[in-house]
């Protein structure tokens, strides 16, 4: 027996209406699949926002302070040189010349943790299988997902005939 | 200024690194390959240059030069660079090392000789004696034009001479403060030094 | 569902759907070049071979080879990394800065332009490389451990940020565009029918699978990105000028750098964008995407920015005068009426003269006009960074050591090489990767598309 039953749709709002429909007949949805984000849905599927960005801070908040104990070690502690005969002596004096490459590294690390994380997060990595349902959610077509396991108290017929009652262009299983 | 024959009034001068303090080449570097010594010298580390010749653009003085090519070896020098053959080469100074393609290069203040002094004085356990130590220029120079000396030694004939009315700094105002100074020509002409003869 | 206002003119002309979109951008992937991309893939190999060519013989050969001398130690070299980087401020420009300010018409445009900037930022990268005496040292830049222990570089240096600046550019662009990228290449892999590509295409796309919570952490990725890239886009350009601006020379020793160059890397960047996208556009019939308005936008934003060159410019002059400084005022006269006048002259006509054309509107919304200004721009911005560094370096402090920089046949070569390989790099992308944002155009689709805007409009 398969896992799952999926209704194709053509058009996003016909498939935003559906999803709403099929939850308010308290049958829960796994998963909705979309060629393109769709504004509004998480609150639809009820699914939380996530804490990327948070992760983004910490990443950057760590470079930054790596950054700057890495110059002052390595410009005033380990060997300091005179150079140009600017001041060499403190992390203070010599803050102004370590800010761009403080701000670059941040970025770098910001911008690196966040993308590695995301990928990671959503398992897209090179050589991972795709696993939408149907070649074309990644075209035109918008495919909601259910779950038999999550929905154990309800009939395929059922789901089925909730199904179809939402105007998908077709239902299938796999 | 373009054409000099419309200013006569020329002097000359040797003009070579003037081991700034505050030296615009230095901080430029990104691999730290010029830095300042203890002794007040700009040194270049010809084997951390990595020849982005960005010192040689920042210095005020243009004195850096650049080893464009291997020129020890590249065919299109073999008829200017005795070093290419082996028995030419021997004029080569043994104590300073051969500057690689790619590297600048710059007067050192003859670091070697400096070196070689400060050995010498501490070996014989006596402090450095003004005087002792010549650089390749000072000695050469035949109307003893050229003075070397410490300069933080007060009574160092180069302090003396850095002391006095004539001296001044080669482009004083661009503030880079030289360790090298020269001293003004004294010249027996009627006109006033701002308006150019002819 | 957001609506437009009806008065705003639609991005997406035509009869679309969602998958006529897809069936449009992809065709260029799944079709066969025609002999047009072969004729010009092939000038492009063989002027990037000559290119190649040139850096080896650099390489093997020294510094020597170009035209410098002890006066004017960097001239094309830096010249050419300048102008790269600068072209290579659009895409990341028009992709982070318009995405924060929900400029739609970006998402027409914002792939290419990003692909050509990490090409830009490719050939720019090469320069600081191969201007190197010994670029087999070139490691050195970081600050990695070795057996000497405490050598470190030098955090002093403005080349030190460059090296910094350039390289999380260059980096935080690509992973940005090819975030982007992989739900396309899924839409591409699902389409594909030869097994080859289908191999290829589900390996970029990384397995894509477009459910709800990865369209979440994408939009999420894409926002917080563009939040980082814009600072970056700013401070890049703003440390290239540093170069130039924290030095001694005369007529480098601005404090207008950094606002300028980063004018004029908009300026330049948005030029190279328009001469790209008009003939893409036109080669891979992608009229409906790219439309007059799209280009009209383009222009307006390089005639604000050059005019914003056009202002430095002119401060420039004024305060090397009003400043007193005689080495100042000198460089600024010898750049104007001196050896160079001719770059100088070049560059005031191309930069700041030619762009206000654009102030017409006929002008601006005219294909050709605006290919061909587009052209001078490009050309402009190449003369001003020439003008910059080598009037600036061949006549500073010591008439003594005023000198001239005569270009050999290498400097030539390996200028018009690093075109040549941007080009070829180019035209691969448009030959395999999907070379408009599917995703983000079929998401505003329906607020901006022209079928639907008229739909609602008459209910
Ligand atoms: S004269 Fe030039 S090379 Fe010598 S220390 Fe000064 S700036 Fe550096």
């Amino acid at each position: 027996m398969t896992k799952a039953i999926y209704a194709l749709y053509d058009d996003d709002e016909v498939m935003v209406n559906g999803a709403k429909a099929i939850l308010a007949k308290n049958v829960r949805i796994k998963d909705v699949y979309s060629p393109f984000p769709i504004h509004g849905l998480e609150n639809v599927l009820g699914i939380k926002w996530t804490r990327l960005a948070i992760n983004a801070f910490l990443y950057g908040f760590t470079a930054l302070a790596l950054a700057l104990a890495g110059m002052s070690f390595f410009m005033i502690q380990d060997w300091p040189m005179n150079i140009g005969g600017k001041p060499n002596f403190d992390l203070y004096q010599n803050l102004p010349a370590f800010i761009p490459i403080t701000f670059e590294f941040t970025v770098l690390c910001a911008a690196h943790g966040m993308a590695i994380t995301y990928l990671i997060r959503n398992w897209t990595l090179p050589g991972v299988k795709a696993r939408n349902p149907h070649p074309r959610t990644t075209d035109d077509h918008f495919a909601i997902e259910i779950d038999r396991t999550e929905n154990a108290g309800v009939s395929d017929d059922e789901i089925k005939s909730i199904l179809q009652g939402t105007n998908p262009v077709e239902i299938f299983e796999k | 200024m373009e054409v000099p024959s419309e200013y006569p009034e020329v002097g000359f001068m040797p003009l070579m690194c003037q081991h700034c303090n505050h030296a615009p080449c230095e901080t430029v570097c990104p691999v730290a390959a010029t830095t300042h010594s203890d002794e007040g010298f700009n040194q270049m580390t010809y084997n951390r240059c990595i020849g982005t010749r960005y010192c040689a653009n920042n210095c005020p003085y243009k004195v850096r030069r650049f080893n464009w090519f291997n020129y020890v070896a590249d065919s299109k020098f073999t008829n200017l660079n005795p070093a290419q053959d082996d028995l030419s080469r021997m004029v080569l100074n043994p104590d300073v090392v051969v500057r690689s393609r790619g590297v600048m290069e710059k007067c050192s203040l003859c670091v070697q000789r400096v070196q070689a002094g400060k050995l010498a004085a501490k070996k014989a356990s006596e402090p450095l004696r003004d005087g002792a130590i010549q650089t390749a220029c000072s000695a050469a120079c035949p109307t003893n034009a050229i003075t070397f000396g410490d300069i933080n030694d007060k009574s160092s004939k180069v302090r003396t001479d850095a002391m006095n009315d004539r001296a001044y700094h080669l482009l004083e105002e661009v503030g880079v403060k030289p360790n090298v100074w020269y001293q003004t020509k004294v010249r027996n002409s009627m006109q006033t030094a701002a308006e150019p003869t002819a | 569902m957001q609506k437009e206002s009806a008065i705003r003119e639609p991005l997406i002309l035509g009869d679309k759907t969602y998958h006529q979109i897809t069936e449009d951008v992809c065709a260029p992937v799944e079709g066969k070049a025609n002999k047009y991309w072969y004729m010009a893939f092939s000038v492009a190999v063989i002027v990037a071979l000559w290119g190649v060519g040139c850096i080896l013989y650099t390489i093997g050969r020294g510094i020597g080879v170009w035209g410098l001398n002890t006066t004017v130690d960097w001239a094309w070299d830096i010249t050419n990394f300048v102008w790269w980087v600068g072209i290579g401020h659009a895409g990341t420009l028009i992709s982070a800065v318009l995405l924060l300010f929900r400029q739609k018409w970006r998402m027409a445009i914002n792939r290419s332009a990003e692909a050509m900037t990490i090409f830009a930022v490719m050939m720019a990268a090469l320069f600081p490389g191969i201007h190197m005496g010994r670029i087999w040292m070139a490691y050195w830049v970081f600050p990695l451990p070795n057996q000497f222990g405490s050598l470190w570089v030098n955090f002093n240096s403005p080349l030190l940020w460059d090296v910094f600046a350039i390289s999380t550019y260059f980096s935080v662009s690509l992973v940005f565009w090819y975030i982007g990228l992989i739900p396309d290449f899924a839409t591409i892999r699902d389409r594909a029918v030869k097994p080859v590509s289908k191999m290829a295409y589900s390996v970029l796309s990384f397995g894509w699978t477009g459910n709800a919570k990865a369209w979440i952490r994408f939009e999420e990725v894409s926002l917080v990105l563009a939040g980082l890239a814009t600072p970056l886009v700013f401070s890049v350009h703003s440390i290239v000028s540093m170069d130039f601006a924290t030095s001694v020379i005369p007529g480098w020793h601005t404090t207008i750098f950094p606002p300028y160059f980063v004018a004029g890397a908009i300026f330049s960047g948005f030029a190279m964008v328009q001469t790209l996208l008009l003939i893409a556009r036109k080669v891979l019939s992608l009229e409906s995407y790219i439309t007059v308005k799209h280009i009209e936008y383009m222009n307006i934003v390089i005639v604000i920015t050059g005019s914003i060159v056009g202002v430095a410019y002119l401060s420039e002059l004024f305060i090397s005068w009003y400043s007193g400084v005689e080495y100042e005022g000198y460089a600024f006269m010898n750049r104007a009426t001196g050896p160079y006048w001719w770059a100088y002259a070049s560059m005031m006509t191309c930069n700041v003269i030619i762009p206000q054309l654009f102030w017409f509107k006929g002008i601006r919304r005219s294909l050709i006009t605006s290919f061909i200004l587009s052209i001078f721009v490009n050309v402009g911005m190449w003369f001003e960074r020439f003008v910059i560094i080598v009037t600036s370096l061949h006549r500073d402090f010591l008439p003594s050591n005023w000198g001239m920089f005569h270009p050999t046949f290498v400097d030539v070569g390996i200028f018009l090489g690093t075109i040549g390989i941007f080009f070829v790099l180019f035209l691969l992308y448009s030959r395999f990767f999907p070379v408009l944002a599917l995703n983000e155009l079929k998401s505003i689709l329906k607020s901006s598309g022209d079928n639907y805007k008229k739909l609602h409009h008459n209910d």
